[in-house]
């Protein structure tokens, strides 16, 4: 069987060669591919043409993607290889049209060694690789295998990464004490600093469950926890009490249903299924910001769905493909106007880099493996139809997009990084499959993810260290990334500590009014807007982990947080405390969730002096809010 | 751990070292990356760039490019109302703006005036989107937080010198006015972060607050403050750390911020230094003295500053109705600091490094909303087809055919008219059109950076030109 299929396949190409020297005149000996041929390609192709790039929809990674061609088609012409747009572009005297459009270009003699290898039938080398294909990410969940759990570490995250340090010979990073876990899991978990009670309680407690349980404990405070993770969400979801658009009527908010959503921790799926395919109270993400005027065909409110939908779930970015073939990704303008299409009232035209094509776009969704959507279906049920397909059982890239932000959340960085580039490799597969398989086992229920993560001794190490920004690239896990508080972490710090959280909240949720305010309920203020609290215009999914020059005056001088540290000092002298010592054991132990060292105390004892005054504790919590042991979670 | 040197006589390369420190770590998160493609920076002819921004819609016709003048006579036709105030000489022969900008038309031979510039319709005038369009290059909305202009500035150049910040925007509230999430949307470093976004100081009289410690707090015991805070660090139970990078990172940016403020540049944002003449001869208004502290910071080493009339709506030059009454008080605002700011920089030998712009984002016209054929919906308030009161008097309507741009030094010619608007309505550019991409181009070249110049963000080119395609006008270029 084999041998006949071979002969068949032999047959067939020397009747092409044969009709290839009917055609051609005078047929000179092809040229050798890997070493006349290869070379050219690499040095003026393969800049904009190899492994993520693909200018104009070109990939030359392989024979497969050069062959596939480009936006404009296929680069060899099917029957007439003279007339080939891959030998017109590297020919032409047009400036605007030669390829590489940076310097000379090729010479004659390599045009001419380009031309006789397309005349030849521009064979390559069965299998060669101008670069190794940009890596795809599977659709599929995988379960995957789990190692041998190492001693009593059975965890499936520690086993995953206890056997990835073993293979890579990494050293396992030192676990952490008790005061900096206790800090860390409160800060992740709910986005408070501990109390001084709990700090008190978490360290005398002796018992050997005692983490578990304050993780369970912190997972089923269901205020804290969705004042908390409304941050998260708001910035996913772009949603905002204040923003560009209001005065418009241009946006909606959905503040209402997330609260709510959040509150109730709705699974997942459910979550995304509501979103995609909302009613009246959430519609406002779906809808996104609708500009009064002519905007670009890319930010129609039908593409912004799209790019929306495909960041927030699936960690696709549309943005290029919203406009032409993406050059950087396998996304296709037609596959965004597809996505488009599903969301749009009307019949929508493509336009190309805002040019109409003179085509209309076909609803349809990016993995048709899994299904179709009907594209002659009303709306409402094209989009419950998307909404299905988002959250099918065998699409595995939407639980490993969320699972791959909650670990960025919890441990620094993501699996995959960045968090919105799905399409690149993670660091370890096992680890980000057994995670979103986990989430689906569990009825994708987001609070299993982080209990899961937080229980951990991957969590519960020190973080890494570093001494010169770390390069990305080659990235290997040596323990979690240290963060920086968030802007609405670092104003309820502020807030708790001197206990004097504002009564009242911006956002109209439905919230227990006996509670002190959040930040994250907040509207934005400009010492959250310098902290990196993002405008909400556009989908932000990462916030800046470094303290810039601008935002260090702000802590330094700006009136804001004066004006909270005055207030915050005021509260504390009316506490009366019952001696300057005690007054700097409840700040160290309520900042920094430890005792002062005996120096330390010392220190304070002299800022304070023997009577504080509200300016002397004033400045005594500026000084500690500054330290990186107080803005840095580690 | 290693005390930080708070002397402020630190060499500057080594602080320039620390800087560039910061902004590395900023690349790390999800920073943009600047392209590995080479391209070759223009030679700069300007080294700071000061943006002087008639927020509201300018009316040209009523400023920098008079027509057939129409007095305010009772009974006539809205129609035959091009401009509301005379043309009168400057010190350029062939050169005439309008009455009520005596003081400038004395500056003028300074000057490259720009009367072509040109901006798109957009479907419907929003002051927001133009407002955004004309300060970052780019028309809202987009799929990534676009920078303004000053943040590629500083981004591009850097600060031109160490403790000065290198973007700085003075007059323009962002809170409690009207529009005041949309004038946020522009005013920010965008994708660069706000490492490169803006010190933005609303109120120039009050500008040395922000480099002042903190209200009520004397500087003893601000700096007691200070020396507490080195003294925990330098005691920190956490020795293991003392050479973390973001720990390390995170104390040179508070560094930073304190520097300023000890620094003898922090002087230049206290207008109180100044002598009572040179107050006065800016005008009392926010303008004017931002036009005094503009003067003061480029002098000690900012890179782009930005001084505003300000943008409320329907105030100062957005003109619905009455709009002739308004632009005489807006004259006055204008016509003194502006002409006193170009002589002082000159007087300072600053004026040939330092480029001076004044713009706006539309001009405006008694008729026509947006250009001629537009179906924007009509803004004007005070409609009425003849002149029967003072409310009917003035430009009240958005105009973008055709709008003028001044230019003073950085490389500029001087005495130089570039491109014309027709002398019949429609007001449109009949010469030279200027495009805010090409205007972009011309400010970017002359301070030493390509419009093609690129960052990747979310793996995508961005360009601090719309696409790269800017092309500077070269006949204003000396």
């Amino acid at each position: 069987m084999g041998a006949i299929r071979q002969s068949i396949s032999m047959t067939s190409s020397r009747f092409a060669l044969c009709l290839l020297g009917a055609l051609v005149t005078s047929l000179n000996a092809a040229p050798d591919f890997i070493h006349e041929v290869a070379p050219i390609l690499k040095k003026h192709c393969a800049e904009c043409h190899t492994e993520s790039k693909k200018k104009g929809g070109l990939s030359m990674n392989d024979e497969n993607s050069f062959r596939e061609g480009s936006e404009n088609g296929p680069i060899l012409h099917p029957t007439h290889p003279e007339k080939s747009l891959l030998l017109e572009v590297i020919s032409t005297d047009d400036e605007d049209l030669r390829m590489p459009p940076k310097g000379k270009g090729l010479d004659d003699k390599q045009v001419e060694i380009i031309r006789q290898w397309v005349m030849a039938g521009a064979k390559w080398e069965p299998g060669y690789a101008l670069k190794t294909p940009a890596y795809e990410p599977p659709l599929r969940p995988r379960n995957p295998t789990l190692p041998v759990a190492q001693g009593k570490r059975s965890n499936p995250i520690d086993r995953i990464i206890d056997h990835y340090l073993a293979g890579k010979k990494l050293p396992r990073p030192a676990p952490l004490d008790d005061s900096a876990f206790l800090r860390r899991v409160h800060l992740d978990l709910v986005g408070l600093l501990p109390d001084v009670e709990t700090v008190r309680s978490f360290t005398a407690d002796k018992s050997a469950d005692k983490r578990s349980r304050l993780v369970d404990k912190l997972l089923a405070d269901k205020t804290a926890y969705t004042d908390h993770w409304l941050t998260f969400w708001n910035d996913h979801l772009r949603n905002d009490y204040a923003g560009p658009g209001v005065i418009e009527n241009g946006r909606k908010q959905i503040s209402g249903w997330l609260y709510q959503a959040i509150y109730d921790n709705m699974p997942y799926d459910e979550f995304v299924r509501q979103l995609v395919a909302p009613t009246a109270e959430n519609e406002g993400f779906a809808n996104g910001i609708v500009w009064r005027g002519t905007i670009s065909a890319a930010q129609i409110p039908p593409m912004q769905y799209a790019q929306s939908v495909g960041q927030t779930f699936l960690g696709i970015n549309l943005k290029c493909a919203s406009c032409h073939d993406s050059f950087v990704d396998r996304w296709k303008l037609s596959e965004a106007y597809g996505l488009a299409a599903i969301y749009s009232d009307k019949p929508l035209e493509m336009f190309r880099c805002d040019k109409p094509t003179g085509k209309t776009a076909v609803a349809a969704w990016l993995f048709p493996e899994l299904g179709t959507v009907d594209a002659s279906l009303p709306k409402d049920q094209r989009l419950k139809q998307l909404a299905a397909l988002i959250t099918h059982p065998q699409n595995g890239r939407t639980p490993r997009a969320i699972v791959n932000r909650l670990w960025q959340r919890l441990m620094g960085r993501g699996i995959v990084h960045p968090v919105d580039a799905m399409q690149s490799a993670p660091w370890n597969e096992d680890l980000l499959d057994y995670l979103a398989v986990h989430l689906t086992e569990n009825h994708y229920d987001l609070k299993q993810t982080l209990r899961l993560i937080c229980g951990s001794a991957a969590y519960q190490s020190k973080s890494e260290s570093f001494r010169e920004a770390p390069l990305e690239s080659n990235y290997s896990y040596l323990g979690p990334r240290a963060k920086r508080l968030t802007a609405e972490e670092f104003t309820d710090a502020v807030w708790q500590i001197c206990g004097t959280a504002p009564q009242k909240i911006d956002a109209p949720v439905n919230r227990d009014k006996a509670m002190v305010a959040r930040a994250s309920l907040m509207k934005s203020d400009l010492l959250m807007r310098t902290l990196g609290r993002p405008n909400r215009e556009q989908i932000v999914t990462t916030r800046p982990n470094d303290l810039a020059t601008l935002e260090a005056m702000d802590l330094n001088n700006g009136a804001i947080l004066d004006q909270r540290l005055v207030q915050g000092a005021k509260a504390l002298e009316a506490r009366k405390f019952t001696s300057p010592t005690e007054l700097s054991t409840y700040l160290w132990q309520a900042a920094l969730s430890r005792n002062p060292t005996p120096e330390e105390l010392k220190l304070s004892l002299t800022q304070l002096g023997p009577a504080p005054t509200a300016a002397a504790i004033q400045d005594l919590l500026w000084g500690l809010f500054m330290l990186p042991e107080f803005q840095i979670i580690r | 751990m290693q005390a930080l040197p708070l002397d402020p006589e630190q060499p500057r390369r080594d602080f320039l070292k620390k800087l560039s420190a910061a902004s590395i770590a900023a690349l790390m998160a999800r920073a943009p990356r600047a392209s590995a493609e080479t391209i070759i920076q223009p030679k700069a002819t300007a080294d700071a760039c000061i943006l002087l921004w008639m927020g509201g819609g300018m009316a040209a016709p009523e400023t920098f490019d008079p027509k057939a003048y129409q007095p305010f006579v009772k009974g006539a036709p809205v129609a035959n109302m091009l401009s509301t105030f005379p043309a009168i000489d400057t010190s350029v022969d062939n050169i005439k703006i309008c009455q009520g900008l005596e003081k400038i038309a004395k500056v003028m031979d300074r000057a490259t005036l720009i009367r072509s510039a040109v901006q798109p319709d957009l479907g419907s005038i929003l002051h927001s989107r133009h407002q955004y369009h004309w300060h970052t290059g780019y028309v809202p909305p987009q799929t990534v937080a676009a920078p303004h202009i000053g943040a590629w500035m500083a981004k591009v150049l850097g600060p031109r010198n160490p403790v000065m910040p290198a973007f700085i925007n003075i007059g323009q509230r962002l809170e409690g006015v009207g529009e005041s999430e949309e004038l946020k949307a522009f005013t920010t470093g965008g994708f660069f972060g706000s490492e490169f976004g803006p010190m933005n100081l609303p109120f120039p009289k009050e500008a040395m607050l922000a480099v002042r410690p903190p209200k009520g707090m004397d500087p003893g015991r601000f700096s007691n403050r200070r020396a507490f805070f080195q003294k925990l660090i330098d005691r920190t139970p956490h020795r293991d750390l003392m050479s973390d990078y973001q720990e390390a990172s995170m104390l040179r940016s508070l560094d930073s911020a304190h520097r300023l403020l000890s620094a003898p540049e922090a002087k230049a944002f206290d207008l109180g230094l100044e002598s009572k003449e040179t107050r006065e001869a800016y005008g009392d208004s926010n303008f004017g003295q931002g036009c005094l502290l503009a003067r003061n910071l480029v002098e000690k080493g900012a890179r782009f500053v930005e001084v505003t009339t300000e943008y409320v709506p329907f105030k100062n030059w957005d003109t619905h109705a009455s709009g002739h009454e308004v632009m005489e008080r807006m004259h006055r605002e204008i016509d003194g600091p502006i002409a006193r700011l170009i002589l002082d920089l000159e007087e300072r030998k600053l004026l040939d490094r330092t480029l001076v712009i004044v713009a706006t984002e539309f001009s405006r016209d008694a008729m026509i909303e947006g250009v001629p054929g537009s179906k924007a919906r009509d803004q004007s308030t005070a409609k009425s087809d003849v002149l029967l009161e003072p409310k009917h008097y003035g430009l009240h309507r958005h105009f973008t055919g055709g709008s003028s741009v001044v230019m003073f030094g950085g490389g500029m010619k001087k005495g130089y008219v570039h491109g014309s608007t027709a002398d019949e309505r429609p007001l449109i550019v009949t010469k030279d059109p200027v495009s805010i991409s090409d205007l972009h181009a011309t400010i970017f070249t002359a301070m030493g950076i390509s419009p093609k110049t690129m960052y990747e963000i979310e793996q995508r080119p961005f360009y601090a030109t719309q696409d790269g395609t800017g092309v500077a006008v070269k006949n204003v270029f000396a």
